[in-house]
Formats: C-alpha cells, sequence, structure tokens
C-alpha cells in the first residue's frame, strides 16, 4: 500500500498552476504546505468540512477545476454531503479522499484508533451509491496519476479513494511554513479576485 | 408562516445582495426555502444537515458569492462546530436566519431553544438582531448582512412574533 505522503508528492508534479486545491485539517494540509507553496491553495478545514467547502466553491466557480484533498475520519463525519455532491453534480469537482481507515495514527508511530473503514464501510460504493458515479478506489501511484488526470480531464463529480496506509512513516522535516486560517483566507480570496475577477473581501470602504 | 411574511425574508435577502443560501427546511419557514429553491437569482443548496451547509456557505464565499445559511434552532445546534469555526478562526461571513422557534410566544413546547439560541450565539461570539416586526424584517436582514461582510464574520437575524407567526 502506498503512503499519503508519495500520492501528495506525486500530486505536486502533475497539478497545473490554475487548479485550486483545498486540504483538511492534518497532515493533508501540513504535507500539501511543504510540497506546494501556491496561491490556489485552501488549507486547514476542519473535521467534516473540506468537501462541502469544496461544494460550495466548485459551484460558485463553475469554470475553475476544484480538488479536495479529504480523508476517511473527516468524510464519515458529514457523510450526506456525497448525495449533496451527487445531486448538484459539480461538472468541475474532484475529491481525493486519503483513506488511512484510522484516526490520529497519522502523527504517531503507532495506529490511532480505526475508522470504520478498517471494517466494513467501503467509500468508493457509498459515493457511487449517492449517486457519484465516477468513484474509484487507488492503491498506488501510478494508478492515482491515471485516475487523478482522468477526472481533470473529464465532467465530473469524481471521487478518488485512495487506500493509504494507517501511518505517515515517510513524513517529511517541516522545512516551510503553512499559513494560517486567517493569513491563508486573504491570500486565497485576494488570488480568487484576481484571477476571477469577483469581490470577496467587503466593501473596502474603511473606518473613521 | 404565512406566504407573505416568507416574502418579507426573501425580499430582505435578495435586497441584501444574497445570491447563495443553503440550509436543512425546517417546518415553520418552508415557504422560505421553497421561494429560494425556486428563485432562479439565488443558488439553493438543500444539504443534509446544517454542519455541512456552513461548510457549503463557507466554500461559496470565498468564491465571490453573498452566502446566507437559513437554519431552524435546532438546526443552530448541528452547525456549532463549522459556525464557530468559520467565525473564530477563519473570520468568514455568511448572513444566518432563523426562525427564532421556542422564543417567549411559541405555543409548542419548544422551550429547550429558548436556552440554547441566543446563548449559544453569545458563545459563539456570533452578533444578532430579533426582529419581531414584519416591517422590520427587509432592514434587519440587509443590515445584518452588511455588517456580517464588513466584519468578516457571520451575524445572525432570528425572527419571532408577528414577524414570524
Amino acid at each position: 500500500m502506498v503512503t499519503r505522503f508519495a500520492l501528495l508528492k506525486e500530486l505536486s508534479t502533475i497539478i497545473t498552476d490554475d487548479v485550486i486545491v483545498l486540504t483538511s485539517i492534518g497532515n493533508n494540509s501540513g504535507f500539501w504546505g511543504q510540497l506546494k507553496d501556491r496561491e490556489a491553495n485552501l488549507f486547514h478545514i476542519t473535521m467534516g468540512m473540506c468537501s462541502p467547502t469544496a461544494l460550495g466553491l466548485s459551484l460558485a466557480l463553475p469554470n475553475r477545476k476544484i480538488v479536495a484533498i479529504d480523508s476517511d475520519g473527516n468524510m464519515i463525519l458529514n457523510l450526506g454531503v456525497l448525495g449533496t455532491i451527487a445531486n448538484e453534480a459539480p461538472k468541475n469537482l474532484t475529491i481525493v479522499l486519503m483513506d488511512n481507515q484510522n484516526y490520529l495514527g497519522s502523527h504517531k508511530h503507532a495506529p490511532g484508533m480505526p475508522t470504520a473503514t478498517a471494517g466494513k464501510m467501503n467509500l468508493e460504493a457509498v459515493a457511487k451509491a449517492c449517486g457519484i458515479d465516477s468513484a474509484c478506489t487507488v492503491q498506488d501511484v501510478n494508478e492515482f496519476r491515471s485516475g487523478f488526470q482522468a477526472a481533470l480531464s473529464s465532467i465530473g463529480p469524481h471521487f478518488i479513494r485512495a487506500r493509504v496506509e494507517p501511518l505517515d512513516r515517510d513524513r517529511p522535516e517541516r522545512s516551510k511554513r503553512v499559513p494560517d486560517p486567517r493569513e491563508n483566507k486573504y491570500q486565497f480570496a485576494g488570488y480568487i479576485q484576481r484571477t476571477e475577477g469577483v469581490e470577496i473581501l467587503g466593501s473596502g470602504l474603511g473606518g473613521g | 408562516m404565512r406566504p407573505e411574511k416568507a416574502q418579507l425574508v426573501l425580499k430582505g435577502l435578495k435586497e441584501a445582495g444574497v445570491d447563495f443560501a443553503t440550509g436543512v427546511p425546517d417546518a415553520q419557514f418552508i415557504e422560505v426555502y421553497r421561494m429560494l429553491a425556486e428563485d432562479p437569482e439565488v443558488h439553493y443548496v438543500g444539504a443534509a444537515n446544517e454542519a455541512e451547509a456552513t461548510g457549503i456557505g463557507f466554500g461559496a464565499w470565498f468564491g465571490g458569492k453573498k452566502p446566507a445559511l437559513i437554519l431552524a434552532t435546532s438546526g443552530l445546534l448541528v452547525a456549532t462546530y463549522h459556525l464557530a469555526r468559520i467565525n473564530l478562526l477563519h473570520e468568514v461571513p455568511v448572513l444566518v436566519v432563523i426562525p427564532y422557534r421556542g422564543d417567549i410566544g411559541d405555543p409548542r413546547w419548544l422551550g429547550l431553544y429558548k436556552k440554547t439560541t441566543e446563548p449559544g450565539l453569545e458563545a459563539m461570539d456570533i452578533p444578532y438582531r430579533i426582529v419581531s416586526r414584519p416591517e422590520d424584517v427587509v432592514r434587519t436582514i440587509k443590515e445584518c448582512n452588511e455588517s456580517a461582510r464588513a466584519w468578516l464574520k457571520p451575524v445572525a437575524v432570528l425572527l419571532n412574533q408577528e414577524a414570524l407567526w
């Protein structure tokens, strides 16, 4: 089985600058921030909120490719969003789900506690049953690369469940500071304003 | 809620510039949800729960939308984790509109929400106004939305008494 870091590293080599990437809290944000310092990143989206946020953004910006890097514990907290995504059917949305079947193990040298996917739950099957027809499972870098590239070049929504190791044994040394949520908000919103010509950050009328 | 009162909520949202709404339908506000879902100028997303709706509104804001969450008082409890997070950590605005069930004067036994709604908003540091008169609905929704966007934080409008019933 492959590691989360190996897949994110591969993603960092194939992603184009204009594709927006949203990452759930924890190592999805931490690793992606180390690997790919870019304006089109929205980090630190809390438990259960990554795919809903990606849905809202993909509906607001239907002409931009949106990628959510989510995880199993996050997804099963708000599983109903898969049905919402299927019905809204944003053509520009791809969810990459890092399924390590594990809570909290990613920061430790031993597994944390199992998620439901460590047992009988299969999130690819759940996504399909929710109505996301383009759902698949990948288990190595090559499958991930071809699945991701196919998703970005076709009509979504897409759901890629990546079976990854429970532990991030190959986690990199922290070499870079990942922006905090407020700092990241201003950077990301400023980037969207500039590239999409929309107003996000208030009236700018100031005080006094 | 009578259709003419629901119409006032819709008018307030539209005059405020709200173009994206999400939530989970509530019995007292069902007309508002129906009107939003049918309005061609508003993208309404029916979520499976109110925390999911909060995430959807949060994402829509980053795409330049002016989002509103339409939440029941019970749904506010479901939304709290994500609502507190986007308010206190990210500082991102969404307008929150709540039919204030359980307030004094509500004929049904919903007193639980008297104990949770206003204290819950205060605990999350979400400013709010309570609107009791129909003639104040449109203006208050517009003012709360304006403040939300200026302050970069959620602001709530609670409808009770003649504004709701």
